[in-house]
């Protein structure tokens, strides 16, 4: 074997290494560039709109309180919120269910719910939402969500499917019903009936 | 004069019966009185030491039991801060119920300068987020590092897209030999009440192995349960702080130790590839404790 030969075979036995470990490396590491968290779903005309009209109404009505700093005292917590969802209250004074779920948008969630929860999961949903320490939440727009209820976990693959909330609002499972409510002041802003199948 | 016999024995029933009921009750508050902490960690000061508690807030008697007995090992462990699962306040969330469920139950770990890094549960109102002593800096979700730990604390209560994707951006971006998670419902669990949380499990699980999370510790469950190593993670349920669920766990295959017979928190402390942790009762009786080097789990395998 010439001395080349031999460089290059020298050459070659690091570079076959590298093929053969750097794939393997990649599958235990996971790929770097690829991300796996997943998109938001798409928006649903007539719904973002209505979320955004209530978060400019409600980000004016914030701005008029004294900002609450994330080191604050119980009594200043309890404060705000009462103060927030009293002028949420007054500005919302006469609205009716479904007029953020309008008709058409209802129809969408439960085709959503519809289509994620069928045979085995549908029933451990509905016995999720029916054992939930939700008796007693008042479906009532522009009514507080109780603090002694407990609010369900959203299941996270429901939450992919749906149209994503601004931070200020959550999605709340209260028996087969869906709401939406304002997670600082803790109001209910609006539901829709029979969400879950 | 039979009838007065018959009345009198049932009288004397019902004072033992009685008796024996306070005496049950008060026993765990006796025992914590008299608690001798023993440790089973090395309880290095280069370690990173911490407590872990979860589903504290009932302002209950037992709760303000297992206080005692915390405060009493952090007199011979002492860790620097203390990570809460969620469930900090059952029932109402008024300024007294931020005092009877949390401030005074743990004022004297308060007072030696132990920070307390919460997480929100099903029972818990998301203001509490802003809430000073629950260092969450008016975050759902955040994160801090302490030594060659990063720390994640999670809402598992809404685990919508712009959480994940902080998650994976969080976890990516990390360079920390050790990542913990933390958050209320657990992926994995042998509770009769609730047990596994598949979605959870579907959304997290993914990011927690191709970024290396090497531990989660989770409540929920009224109990401990030490799950088997899944996909090279350890998973904690310690879900027992304030409330018990007693005989709630099932013996599962995932389960490698559960305890559901009386309250109890955690003891941790990680030192280079090594994290050890103590699992102690209201009397003070440790029931778990163990060893587990980083890395060392097939992650292929559950």
């Amino acid at each position: 074997m010439s001395c080349q030969g031999r460089l290059h075979s020298a050459a070659a036995l690091p570079l076959f290494l590298a093929l053969l470990i750097i794939p393997i490396l990649a599958q235990q590491k996971g790929e770097p560039g690829a991300k796996l968290a997943p998109t938001p779903a798409p928006a649903v005309p007539g719904f973002d709109e209505r979320v955004k009209e209530y978060i400019k109404l409600r980000e004016r009505l914030e701005g008029k309180l004294p900002k609450l700093p994330p080191d604050s005292e119980p009594a200043k917590i309890d404060a705000h919120q009462a103060a927030l969802a009293a002028k949420i209250k007054e500005a919302r004074a006469g609205t009716r269910p479904g007029e953020i779920f309008s008709p058409p948008v209802a129809k969408h969630f439960r085709e959503v719910v519809r289509g994620e929860y069928q045979g085995e999961k549908l029933k451990e949903l509905r016995g999720k939402v029916r054992e939930a320490d939700t008796k007693g939440v008042p479906l009532r727009v522009n009514t507080a969500y109780p603090e002694t209820k407990e609010s369900i976990d959203m299941p996270p693959t429901l939450l992919l499917a749906l149209p994503q909330l601004p931070k200020q609002l959550r999605y709340r499972f209260v028996g087969r019903n869906l709401l939406l409510v304002d997670r600082e002041a803790r109001l209910i802003i609006d539901y829709m009936p029979d969400a879950v199948p | 004069m039979k009838q007065l016999l018959a009345t009198a024995i049932s009288v004397i029933f019902l004072l033992i019966g009685g008796f024996q009921e306070r005496a049950q009750n008060q026993k765990p508050a006796a025992a914590a009185a008299k608690v001798r902490p023993r440790l089973t960690l090395p309880n290095k000061e280069s370690s990173v030491r911490f407590a872990v508690i979860g589903d504290t807030g009932t302002g209950g008697e037992p709760q303000n039991q297992l206080a005692e007995t915390f405060f009493q090992y952090r007199g011979i462990f002492p860790f620097k801060f203390a990570l809460m699962l969620g469930d900090n306040l059952y029932g109402g969330e008024d300024p007294v119920d931020y005092a009877k469920k949390f401030e005074r139950p743990y004022q004297r770990l308060l007072d030696t300068g132990v920070k307390f890094y919460a997480t929100l549960g099903n029972h818990d109102n998301s203001n509490q987020r802003l809430y000073k002593l629950f260092n969450m800096d008016g975050k759902e979700y955040y994160s801090f590092k302490e030594g060659d730990v990063r720390f994640l604390a999670l809402n598992t209560n809404y685990m919508d897209p712009r959480q994940l994707k902080w998650i994976e951006d969080e976890l990516s971006q990390s360079d920390a030999k050790w990542k913990i998670c933390f958050f209320h419902h657990p992926p994995y669990s042998s509770g009769k009440q609730h047990g596994s949380n598949e979605e959870l499990q579907k959304v997290l699980e993914p990011l927690f192995v191709k970024y290396g999370v090497n531990v989660v510790f989770a409540g929920h469950e009224h109990f401990y349960e030490r799950i088997k190593p899944q996909k090279g993670i350890y998973y904690f349920i310690s879900g027992a702080g304030g409330k018990l669920r007693p005989g709630d766990v099932r013996k599962t295959n995932l389960t490698e130790k559960s305890y559901d017979e009386d309250l109890h928190f955690m003891l941790v402390e990680v030192a280079g590839d090594e994290m050890q942790f103590q699992v102690i009762s209201r009397t003070g009786a440790t029931v778990d404790s163990g060893s587990m080097r980083r890395g060392m789990i097939d992650r292929s395998n559950p």
